[in-house]
């Protein structure tokens, strides 16, 4: 025996092209829905891990001193400021503290970069805490210097490239005419480690004239420890600056929120476009179908029996669209993901759309939901029918 | 302009995207506006364009251009996916010649080097855009780079890579060494000039120098 919801269905097929098209709509708000949520999970994930990845969370420098090679850059090797070693030790006795790293930063004017010459920058680290910190990093070749007044240096995977250096090179510092002996080259890391050569953090404080001198400490903090207190305490120390990381990724957060209810309000309107597309749709199926609805109540089908004929449609139409927009989503996310890191300013590394279980029942439960309010009137409309008016109208 | 940005990103969802930025890293000129004009004077604009190995013709390519050199490709980074960066110059609507560079692998670091070629690939000029050595100075003096001025592939097929000779002697030979503390840099610069002119050959002059190649037909 045929059931209601075969009738719904068969009905939908009496008009293909139109049944086709209206579930292509709906799946691409469905689409469209998915990826801002996968996108909205996957983006702070993928953030969350690029600010693990340096290893540290808090990072500590002298009072004014540029903290990143870029600024250093930018800055033209000028404005370094310097604190005593002696923080090393102020800072590992806190209890929140589950690692320090002492590093320090040096430039150099190279004239023969460019046509007027350009900076090149050094990081010394600590042979022991630095890789054990940044236990992330992987070797393309070689490995880290063993030795803390090596004359020694590792690449990363960019600075290696653009110097053309392999394990077991010389690479010249040239203001100081010193070769150093390329011992590592790692692997590409999507950081700013990539365009840094490392040297022995006691080669360069030697090189340099700096004894005893750092320009940044890495500190890595307990799970468990309040951060902001830690912060607050580490402002007592004197003629340094705490650059969190922990308020770097709340503040690129805060711009993405801002993006994202611009966004989410795009959806809502591509939602609203769908759900009247369904209602069109189904209103028009409800007025080619007058005199049918006519003769089924005038042969004893009752409103309710009606209303449920056309919700079902309605219903079905939102959940095919609801399906193949899902599959979309995860069939595309991939050429998402990468039109998205293109258009971003910045974009983390991994995956930025991150898809699951979850997501795709709440993109179903939603387009689902839209399907029952927008077969409302259309449904209502139809069980409003009245019999003998139907069956003497000219619609058909 | 970043929500305009993530919204363009997501209205746009069916739109093709370029392939991942994770390749090699090329050889660019670091001010192309004011390199250009400075490397090419009386040329009024110029267009960019990225070409590598991997896509103009894969490893058959690269085997062609190992032949053509002479040598094989070196290390971790002398790769078939390296895009290069060919700027093709202008006066007016004409196009009058290229810029193009490579990078070198040289003793103490990396060596760019960028020619200045005519429509039909001669050197007008050679710049080191970067040089890492201990006689940079010399090399980067502008005698040196005028000793190329004029040459061709036709002049480089001759200069074999790997013995660093020229035979038969020929233009060159011409080419001096201007310290002997830069013999390995001075090598390194007649390599990646030869490297360049055929690159350049391969991919914008149709190989019109193949035919004075002697060695192996590809």
């Amino acid at each position: 025996m045929i059931n209601i919801y075969k009738v719904s269905f068969k009905n939908l097929l009496r008009k293909r092209t139109r049944t086709v098209l209206t579930i292509f709509g709906i799946a691409l708000s469905a689409w469209v829905l998915a990826s801002l949520l996968g996108f909205n999970k996957g983006y702070e994930a993928s953030l969350s891990r690029d600010i693990d990845n340096m290893g540290f969370q808090v990072l500590l420098t002298a009072k004014g001193c540029p903290y990143e090679a870029a600024t250093l850059m930018l800055k033209g090797g000028t404005g370094m400021r310097y604190m005593s070693e002696d923080v090393v030790r102020q800072v590992a006795a806190e209890p929140e503290v589950d690692g320090v790293t002492p590093m320090l930063m040096q430039a150099i004017f190279d004239p023969n970069k460019g046509e007027s010459g350009g900076i090149a920058a050094y990081l010394g680290v600590d042979p022991v805490t630095f890789p054990r910190m940044k236990s992330f990093l992987e070797f393309r070749q070689g490995r880290w210097f063993t030795d803390p007044d090596a004359m020694e240096a590792v690449l990363g995977y960019e600075a290696a490239e653009l110097e053309q250096r392999e394990a077991g090179d010389i690479l010249l510092i040239p203001e100081k005419d010193i070769e150093l002996k390329v011992v590592g080259v790692l692997k590409r890391t999507g950081t700013q480690d990539d365009g840094t050569i490392f040297m022995p953090i006691r080669t360069v404080q030697t090189l340099f004239n700096k004894p005893g001198e750092l320009t940044g400490l890495g500190i890595k903090v307990r799970q468990d420890a309040d951060i902001v207190a830690f912060e607050e305490k580490l402002y007592g120390l004197p003629d340094v600056q705490v650059v969190s990381l922990a308020q770097v990724k709340q503040t690129i957060m805060n711009l993405v929120t801002t993006a994202r209810i611009m966004v989410f309000s795009i959806a809502v309107i591509a939602v609203l476009i769908a759900m009247v597309g369904v209602i069109n749709t189904i209103l028009m199926s409800v007025f080619e179908r007058y005199q049918e609805i006519g003769i089924l109540k005038s042969i004893g089908a009752m409103p309710w029996d009606i209303f449920k004929l056309i919700w079902i449609e309605t219903f079905i139409l939102c959940f095919l669209g609801g399906l193949v927009g899902t599959a979309i989503t995860f069939g595309l996310s991939k050429l998402t993901e990468v039109l998205i890191r293109n258009l971003l300013p910045y974009a983390p590394t991994g995956s930025l759309i991150q898809l699951d279980a979850r997501l795709v029942i709440m993109t179903l439960f939603s387009i689902m939901l839209i399907g029952v309010i927008s077969g409302m009137y259309p449904a209502w409309k139809a069980a409003r029918i009245r019999p003998l008016d139907a069956i003497r109208s000219e619609v058909a | 302009m970043k929500t305009i940005r993530i919204l363009i990103a997501c209205l746009t969802l069916l739109a093709f995207a370029h392939p991942s930025a994770h390749a090699a890293v090329g050889c660019d000129l670091n001010d192309p506006d004011r390199d250009v004009a400075r490397l090419f004077p009386g040329s009024t604009g110029y267009k960019t364009m990225y070409v590598s190995i991997d896509k103009k013709g894969g490893d058959a390519l690269a085997r062609q251009i190992e032949n053509r050199l002479g040598d094989k490709f070196q290390g971790i980074f002398e790769t078939a996916d390296v895009p290069y960066t060919i700027y093709e110059i202008y006066k007016n609507t004409d196009k009058i010649g290229y810029i193009h560079g490579v990078n070198q692998k040289g003793r103490h670091g990396g060596i760019q080097v960028f020619l200045v070629l005519d429509m039909d690939g001669v050197i007008r000029s050679f710049y080191f855009q970067k040089l890492t050595s201990r006689a940079a100075g010399a090399l980067r003096d502008p005698g040196f780079g005028k000793q190329f001025e004029g040459l061709t592939l036709a002049d480089f097929y001759n200069y074999d890579v790997a013995s660093k000779k020229t035979l038969p002697p020929g233009r060159v030979d011409a080419i001096k060494n201007p310290s002997p503390d830069a013999a390995d840099d001075f090598y390194a610069s007649l390599r990646a000039t030869k490297k360049n002119l055929i690159l350049m050959d391969e991919f914008m002059y149709g190989n019109k120098y193949m035919k004075y190649f002697k060695g192996d037909a590809p």
